[in-house]
């Protein structure tokens, strides 16, 4: 187990856990008073009883419950709400070391693997923190309690013969829990296995229809559903197997009890009640025993995942800012200088050699194929991705020198999927923004430039019409004009880029928002525009064309066309899209 | 949804009836099992009893033979081994069954879904179909693993248990009774409430895991502008949402389990009075008043599983409900009692003679006729909602037409089986499925019998080979649905090598209209002319430079076929066509412009 995540907590709640071991304790060594209340009322009777005094034992057996149940509720109460703080606390750890990793961590990571930690690996440690604390404080209590009371109050041979059978039951617990376990996950995966296998089934019905495929797909399904059952009826036959052995150590014990118990009673070395106490002691001790094995496999199943969390929360970000940062130069050109990029771990370079400057208020479009490397390109600039040292300046220095929120409080991004949060229209353009700054008329200017204004009054709800997950409830050019809003709400950047940002809008659209560029660049703001559509570019000062991470033309759009190459191939293949006429 | 089915109304009991449909197969084995709960049930009962007559019988006389109490101790073993036994059996055996009927509902249900015709598809939800085939099927078979098991095996232990101690000492047994009211009492009163909290917590859960995972994919967004506190002050509200929700769900947990716990041992006290006073009054053995202490504790378990199951039972019914209504629906296409079957060698001649369709009513096609002779290269163009996708609808016969007929070498589609028909014209529809599967299962639609050299041919046919070779495991290589693995040039020419295998004598396609780039729209073009060889070929053009070389052009305007002709006789009317290829041209040379 990884104590760093677990002492301090448990040192900061120190008072509470100690009343919840003091109240599992207390209501322990209550309980073990019942079967010994039994034991004395079951003699009283052989040397003659009253009705006062059963009304008594009667009372005090009431009284007794009451107290074991009101402490045992407390300290469990008490252990299973730490845990809950816990988890939560762990969560946010997460979530806020999550925040500080760039790009590169979350593209070499999925989504669902991520989430996997919060989902699995979080609630197994409070399984530890509440089960598995909770249940070693009864099973150690009440083992303790137990014995005592059948060693002093009933007997020590008949105690030790007894207990043989029953101290196998933690090592059935261990060894059949896990597999219990992994077999249930197997069923699930089983079963998600054919809720998928069904839904692309379903999301293709129409070629399985027209392809006369139903029989093939018929067959599939059916070994998805065959599959199940295997591992359904695997996993019950490892339950019933289980469900059978303890009780089987337990009658086993029972049995022992009944008859070495019974003998003593007849030689009088035991008292008929103690007998029957005894009985019941057996039954309690079933319990903690199956607690111990239980504990074991709980504590082996959350370090494992402790430890995962735990080097989750040591994975540092591979960027890291300047102790003593530069300030940010207002108005300064772009220079990239010899920049050359290998991603970490691989082979080719995504970047040779590229020497660029982009003057401040100009515009810069940046052409090229799917993986010539222009989106490395804009994560360079973002920062997202360190360049190597002495390649990148804004100004004269060095962007490894500025401290990446300065550096992109000067820069606005419009992505190129348009990743849009699950929340109002409104919310997601003001983003940028604190809540206060953002008032409706900054967001309805935003919207208006980004020529979604119109689109966003047409609906029922205007700026409060949620989205849906990732914008599921806008068409793909509205998400993409909802993000170009997002990106012009941040009205004191300097620097704006379109990474591939209007693929999905049409021409109009595109026309009108490249008018706003062209607002934008007289209020002499720098723009880099990436895009495989020419015609959003036909204002860029500057065009370069990147092939396989290289510079292969750059010049203005008409010097371009003017020679052959990517560019004018390109223009070609473009303006060919409809048929040529006459 | 809860409130209208809390009580079996007569829907409810229809549904019962098509669940046991499902189960009578296994009417002999459920009978078998009933046996087995009550042997089992009865060695539960009976191992109080052996104490009760050890101590009464031997303990409590002054014989000193220890004998009879080594019998008691070998019945007491005999009696939990042949318990253990039949509860083994039995429980194994009614989830053999259970879990043997959930499969063939699910497997009926798929086979039904996939008979249904597309405009069930184009009505239903399919993420509703989906959870009614996986998560509906899983709460049915909770309904025979669960609710049944409790029912018999909870139901006969409340049953033996109360006999015994009626038979015991009668008077005794009916006050004992009397505990059987707070216990129902108190787990039915505790259920809604645990309900209630166990579903808040799970719906806060999702939402909160629901942000995370948004927040993880548009990270870069949240850090390009910097909005990190932001996003983690609205985190760190979801998450406590979800803490206190929890906190809350546990503390009822705790509070309906510990006043279980209180119950029973108040019942314990209550039994040793009335037992003790029965013991001083009225000569009750002392083993009864043993045997009464353990009987007394052996009501909560079973009261609390079958409370715990009523709730299975609702929800079983509620999703069998669904289930049998999907399987209620018919297809709205049947295929002919007595169909044609084509002969393979015909050639491929498809004619529409004045077709009409009406969708809800709505008019979409107008008197089509329309005829394409064998190994024809046809073309139809129209703007969005002409009705070109209907007419390919028509001709894959997911809808009847209203008026007129649809003739595939003289034969009306509506005389074959679908099956055939669908082996006969093949459809390459604009958005290419993909499978979880390999690249070669994808070209083969898993059709065992395909050979891998087939495979190959057929890519190496359209095309596809040489971007599959440069994938990192060639036909090996894993596809997923939604992954972007491949490109829609790609995704193109993986369709074609599908249709090549499948080929069928019509091809239809629905031609992308995603923009491809250069290199890609030449190869799918080849590809394209390749998979047209020697068959029937209708395409619908977006790209209009795809199909001037069309033997014959098919404009579409309003449902109507309102010009028809090669590229150069429409060019020349100077039409809807004309129009259309004059729009196009000036929409590309204003862009770039």
């Amino acid at each position: 187990m990884n104590q760093g995540l677990i002492l301090p907590f448990l040192k900061k709640h120190s008072p509470a856990y100690g009343i919840a071991v003091i109240s599992v304790g207390m209501a322990k060594a209550i309980q073990v008073q019942i079967p010994n209340i039994i034991g004395n009322f079951i003699n009283t009777f052989r040397t003659g009883i009253t009705v006062p005094e059963i009304e008594t034992y009667a009372l005090e057996l009431a009284a007794v419950s009451l107290g074991y149940v009101v402490l045992f509720g407390l300290g469990q109460y008490t252990v299973g709400k730490y845990a809950r703080i816990f988890e939560g606390d762990l969560r946010r750890r997460l979530f806020s070391h999550w925040e500080t990793l760039e790009t590169h961590y979350f593209e070499q990571h999925t989504v669902g693997d991520l989430l996997s930690h919060v989902l699995n690996d979080v609630p197994a440690v409070r399984q530890a923190m509440a089960g598995g604390v909770s249940q070693i404080l009864q099973a150690v209590f009440l083992l303790i309690a137990t014995l005592f009371m059948t060693i002093t109050k009933v007997n020590l041979e008949l105690t030790l013969i007894s207990l043989v059978p029953l101290v196998l039951i933690p090592i059935v617990v261990v060894r059949l829990g896990p597999k219990i376990k992994q077999q249930s996950r197997l069923v699930q995966e089983s079963l998600s296995q054919m809720s998928d296998m069904a839904e692309e089934s379903l999301q293709s019905i129409r070629l399985i229809k027209s392809t006369a495929n139903e029989a093939v797909e018929m067959n599939r399904f059916s070994a998805k559903t065959d599959l199940i059952y295997e591992r359904s009826m695997r996993q019950v036959r490892l339950n019933t197997m289980f469900q059978a052995l303890i009780p089987l150590l337990t009658g086993i014990s029972f049995a022992i009890a009944l008859v070495f118990g019974g003998y003593l009673t007849l030689h009088r070395t035991i008292t008929l009640g103690a007998f029957v106490a005894f009985t019941v002691y057996l039954s309690m001790l079933v319990r903690p025993l199956m607690q111990f094995g239980n504990v074991i496999n709980i504590f082996q199943n959350s370090s494992a995942s402790l430890a995962r969390i735990h080097t989750l929360l040591q994975a540092a970000p591979s960027i890291s800012d300047p102790e003593d940062p530069a300030p940010v130069p207002e108005h300064a050109a772009i220079r990239i200088r010899n920049l050359s990029f290998t991603y970490p771990r691989a082979t080719t370079a995504v970047l040779h050699n590229i020497t660029l400057t982009i003057e401040p208020g100009t515009t810069l479009g940046v052409v090229g194929r799917t993986g010539s490397g222009k989106s490395t390109l804009c994560g360079i600039l973002l920062r997202e991705i360190d360049p190597p040292p002495g390649t990148v300046f804004i100004g004269d220095t060095d962007i490894r020198d500025l401290h990446r929120q300065e550096l992109r409080e000067h820069i606005s991004y419009v992505p190129q999927d348009g990743f849009l949060f699950s929340t109002t229209i409104g919310n997601n353009i003001a983003f940028p923004l604190d809540p206060e700054q953002a008032g409706l008329d900054t967001i309805t200017s935003a919207a208006s430039q980004a020529q979604i204004l119109g689109a966003i009054r047409t609906m029922p709800q205007e700026f409060s019409t949620v989205v849906g997950e990732r914008g599921i409830n806008l068409s793909g050019g509205q998400r993409q004009r909802v993000a170009i809003a997002r990106a012009l709400i941040k009205s004191h950047a300097n620097v704006l880029i379109f990474d591939d940002s209007l693929s999905a809008v049409d021409t109009l659209t595109e026309n009108a928002i490249l008018e706003t560029l062209g607002e934008l660049r007289r209020q002499g703001r720098t723009m880099i525009l990436v895009s495989h559509r020419l015609s959003s570019l036909r204002h860029a000062d500057r065009i370069v064309v990147l092939d396989q991470g290289r510079v292969v033309e750059y010049g203005t759009p008409s010097e371009l066309l003017g020679k052959p190459g990517l560019y004018a191939n390109l223009y070609a293949i473009q303006s060919e899209g409809g048929p040529s006429i006459g | 949804m809860a409130n209208q089915t809390n009580r079996p109304g007569p829907d409810q009991r229809k549904t019962m009836r098509d669940l046991f449909v499902y189960a009578r197969p296994y009417k002999r084995l459920f009978v078998g099992i009933i046996g087995l709960v009550i042997i089992y049930n009865l060695t539960q009962v009976s191992q109080p009893y052996l104490v009760k007559v050890a101590i009464d019988r031997y303990l409590l006389v002054h014989h000193p033979v220890l004998r009879p109490l080594v019998e008691i101790g070998v019945a007491y073993l005999g009696i939990t081994l042949i318990g253990l036994g039949a509860n083994l059996v039995q429980t194994r055996l009614i989830a053999s069954a259970g879990q043997q009927i959930v499969r063939q509902i699910r497997v009926d249900l798929f086979k039904h879904i996939e008979s249904l015709s597309m405009q069930y598809f184009e009505r239903h939800d399919s993420g509703r179909l989906l959870t009614n085939v996986s998560s509906d099927t899983t709460r049915i078979s909770q309904f025979f693993t669960q609710f049944l098991l409790s029912v018999i095996r909870d139901g006969l232990t409340i049953v033996l248990v109360l006999g015994a101690m009626l038979a015991l000492n009668w008077k005794l047994g009916l006050l004992s009774a009397l505990v059987i009211p707070p216990i129902v009492l108190i787990s039915v009163g505790f259920r809604p409430r645990l309900r209630k909290s166990y579903n808040a917590t799970r719906s806060r859960l999702s939402r909160m895991i629901g942000f995370v995972a948004e927040n993880l994919t548009g990270m870069r967004i949240t850090q390009v502008f910097h909005q990190e506190q932001k996003q983690f002050d609205a985190f760190s509200e979801l998450n406590h949402g979800y803490q206190n929700a929890s906190v809350t769900e546990y503390r009822w947990d705790v509070l309906f389990n510990r006043s279980f716990d209180l119950l029973g041992n108040l019942a314990v006290a209550f039994v040793a009075w009335l037992g003790g006073l029965a013991v001083l009054h009225h000569g009750l053995q002392i083993g009864v008043l043993y045997a009464f202490i353990s009987y007394i504790q052996q009501f909560f378990a079973p009261i609390n599983s079958l409370t715990q199951n009523w709730n299975t039972l609702q929800s079983s019914m509620i999703s069998a409900e669904r289930v049998s209504n999907v399987l209620g629906t018919r297809p709205s296409l049947e295929d002919p009692v007595n169909p044609v079957i084509p002969d393979p060698g015909d050639p491929g001649g498809v004619e529409f003679d004045h077709v009409s369709f009406a969708y809800d009513q709505n008019p979409v096609l107008q008197d089509i006729s329309l005829s394409i002779r064998p190994g024809e290269f046809v073309g139809i163009v129209g703007e969005t909602g002409a009705g070109k996708s209907t007419l390919i609808s028509l001709l894959s016969r997911f809808y009847d037409v209203s008026q007129g007929s649809i003739t595939i070498d003289g034969i009306d589609i509506r005389e074959l089986r679908q099956a055939d028909l669908h082996r006969l014209v093949a459809v390459v529809q604009q958005e290419v499925n993909l499978y979880s599967g390999t690249v070669a299962d994808n070209i083969r639609l898993f059709r065992s019998e395909v050979s891998m050299d087939q495979i190959v041919t057929a890519a190496r046919t359209t095309g596809a080979d040489s971007f599959i070779q440069q994938l990192p495991h060639a036909y090996n290589t894993w596809l997923t649905p939604r992954g972007s693995n491949l490109s829609t040039g790609q995704r193109q020419l993986l369709a074609f090598a599908r249709t090549v295998i499948l080929d069928p004598r019509v091809l239809v396609l629905d031609e992308a209209t995603a923009n491809l780039d250069a290199v890609s729209e030449i190869a799918v073009q080849k590809g394209l002319m390749e998979v047209a060889k020697h068959r029937t070929t209708i395409v619908i053009a977006h790209r209009l430079s795809t199909i001037r070389a069309a033997n014959c052009i098919y404009v579409m305007d309003q449902g109507r076929i309102v010009e028809q002709g090669d590229h150069a006789t429409l060019m020349a009317l100077g039409g809807t066509y004309f129009n259309l290829v004059k729009k196009s041209a000036i929409d590309v040379a204003q862009q770039l412009a």
